[in-house]
């Protein structure tokens, strides 16, 4: 026995040795299988960043970045472009600016993304044709039918003004838009408002959504669930086009998407043509 | 000098030692006379010694800490048995496996319920497009299996999709419907319409569609769930937070919970789960989002990992429609209690007694 030991010792030691170098030498063979597939990637990434629509497209977009390693600041879908994921949901927010009924809610707790900067023909309508000069209307000399004069400058930056269905008719761009401060909207009084706060425009007819979007029944909002949490909160115009509301295909007031792909088949079913019948064939 | 010119101190004792030597014998197995019991003590006692040392320096030594931390994992308690030290312990344990396994730093929470917290789903069914966008956000920050064989590619949240009813007038008189679909139009003695028992697998070109409704289903966090009662080893139970959770450890995989299930909530992991390193979120919750292994069943837990520290679940931050909110039942002013008070709510299956805290509402 005492003759055993040493060697039994000696075996046990060489032993662990080996499985230790050996495990080592697996654990640096999946890191090179691991780090194979990830370049590419990577390539891509750097040759055209990643945009993503978050609510509809052509309303907000987010580009993908690493706000630290490993840990990107969106998650975009590969089937539809959709944003998927947040990793910081107050990414190039402002404070959202006070609302009465908003009073529990602490200062900055409120953000919301700035729309004027996704707004591509913003900056060109206060200077290039509407500059603040106009025909001198005071008060505004508006028309009786409210039908816009056709303007074809205009209607081919924005297509849908060809079939204005905003009110069904009743109401025409100065209703929205300011007369003489055309990268403004106008509020209750017909003072100017930004473009980043459409709320104030928008509540002043549909004042039902403008109490469940302050409440946070209506709309999106991300961040924390806390009443008082910081939460980004999304305007009207990020979901809702207003220049287009009504539309033959569409339903339910949004725009229709592509659907992100359906789950997996069951084992051994060809398709999903079984979900297509009634259950007892008539 | 010898032991024998050494005169002796005392004579009597040693004429006791002598008597102490066993007389010699004829028989074989007596005949070994050095071998003592302290000897062969000694001798088992550095073999085991060193037979422990050899296996201490594999588990510890080794790189390969999955062999390790399994063996350990076996023999802890259950989640809700563990004092605060053996959570500690067992969140080191896994943190260290997942992290080598999945090649980065993976942080596994065990954060507890929050006081005065009662979590609480509304979603908002007319709303709904239908888009799968909160099915797949739930995939990328759950760390679901997402494998292409069968069996392999789980996702928490289903979403309906039913035929709109007919209750066009002249269809109203038309009869009783042919078949067993659902009666959707007429009353009770002439019915009329019949549609389909509703789609998971739809795929049209765009959504919504014109004559659908759409309606996602997930765990429902019941407040009596029937998934709890049926567990056999009480690996499954409800937090105080309300959110019904799984020890992943101490499930054995035998499906009762499944097959109790009203709500088709639950999802069984039949292979090893396909979880790619790059896919991984490594922000996780013991009892919510850390990779699963196979053999255990998994469901919804309104992303604890995220909901403990006050963020939204990831489904909800995704509804491009704004139609799912979450919320704090406790707190009055919070989204979910102002929907209670104010919009027209529904439960799923409410005539199971299930008490769902998961609400659908419509404007």
């Amino acid at each position: 026995m005492k003759k055993i030991a040493p060697f039994t010792i000696a075996l046990a030691f060489l032993a662990s040795a080996l499985y230790a170098f050996s495990a080592a030498e697996k654990t640096a063979d999946a890191a090179k299988q691991g780090a194979a597939p990830a370049q590419p990637a990577k390539a891509e990434a750097t040759k055209e960043p990643l945009v993503c629509f978050e609510s509809r497209k052509g309303a907000s977009e987010i580009t993908q970045r690493e706000i630290k390693p490993g840990w990107p600041n969106v998650k975009c879908s590969p089937t539809t472009g959709a944003a998927l994921w947040y990793g910081d949901p107050y990414e190039g927010t402002v404070p959202l600016g006070k609302m009465p009924g908003l009073e529990k809610i602490p200062e900055g707790h409120a953000v919301v993304r700035p729309r004027s900067e996704k707004l591509a023909i913003l900056p060109m309508c206060a200077v290039a044709c509407h500059n603040g000069v106009g025909p001198a209307f005071v008060p505004p000399a508006l028309p009786k039918d409210k039908k816009p004069v056709p303007i074809p400058t205009m209607e081919g930056l924005l297509p849908a003004l060809k079939d204005l269905q905003h009110g069904r008719g009743r109401i025409w761009c100065l209703d929205c838009h300011h007369t003489t401060k055309r990268n403004m909207l106008v509020d209750n009084y017909g003072d100017p408002v930004s473009f980043d706060q459409p709320q104030l425009l928008c509540g002043k007819c549909h004042g039902d959504k403008l109490r469940d979007w302050r409440d946070g029944i209506h709309g999106k909002r991300i961040g924390e669930f806390a009443s008082t949490g910081r939460k980004r909160w999304f305007v009207c115009t990020e979901c809702h086009n207003p220049h287009n509301v009504q539309d033959g295909a569409r339903n339910r007031g949004f725009a229709q998407l592509q659907p992100e792909p359906p789950p997996q088949l069951p084992r051994g079913m060809k398709d999903a043509r079984h979900e297509l019948v009634h259950p007892i064939p008539h | 000098m010898t032991h024998e010119e050494t005169p002796s101190a005392d004579p009597a004792r040693e004429q006791e030692a002598e008597r102490a030597v066993p007389p010699a014998s004829a028989d074989p197995a007596a005949s070994a006379p050095r071998a003592s019991r302290r000897d062969f003590l000694k001798a088992g006692g550095m073999l085991s010694l060193s037979s422990l040392m050899g296996t201490a320096a594999l588990m510890v030594q080794s790189d390969n800490a999955r062999a390790a931390i399994e063996w350990a994992e076996h023999f802890q308690k259950n989640y809700r048995l563990m004092t605060p030290q053996e959570k500690a312990e067992a969140r080191a344990r896994l943190e260290r496996r997942y992290s080598q396994e999945y090649g980065r730093k993976v942080n596994v929470d065990t954060t507890d319920a929050q006081p005065g917290v009662l979590m609480g789903y509304a979603l908002n069914v007319r709303k709904c497009i239908g888009c799968r966008r909160c099915v797949h956000a739930c995939v990328a920050e759950n760390n679901q299996s997402r494998g292409s064989r069968p069996g392999e590619k789980i996702e928490w949240i289903q979403v309906l999709r039913m035929e709109r009813g007919e209750f066009a007038k002249e269809k109203m008189n038309q009869g009783y419907p042919e078949g067993l679909g659902i009666q959707v139009g007429g009353n009770a003695y002439t019915p009329a319409g019949e549609v389909l028992e509703g789609q998971y697998r739809y795929e049209p070109a765009a959504v919504p569609e014109k004559d659908a409704t759409y309606m996602p289903i997930a765990c429902m966090q019941c407040e009596k769930p029937p998934c709890v009662k049926v567990c056999p080893v009480r690996t499954t139970y409800r937090e105080p937070d309300g959110v019904v959770v799984i020890d992943y450890n101490w499930c054995i995989g035998c499906r009762m919970c499944m097959g109790a299930c009203p709500y088709w909530a639950r999802r069984f992991n039949v292979n090893n789960p396909v979880l790619p390193k790059e896919e991984i979120n490594p922000v996780t919750h013991y009892l919510g989002n850390r990779p699963r292994m196979r053999g255990v069943v998994e469901k919804c837990h309104w992303c604890l990992q995220r909901t403990r520290h006050g963020r939204y679940p990831a489904c909800v931050e995704v509804c491009p429609v704004g139609a799912r909110k979450f919320g704090n039942l406790l707190d009055p002013e919070s989204e979910v209690s102002l929907i209670l008070a104010r919009k027209n709510v529904f439960r799923l299956k409410a005539e199971l007694n299930t008490f769902p805290k998961f609400f659908y509402f419509y404007d």
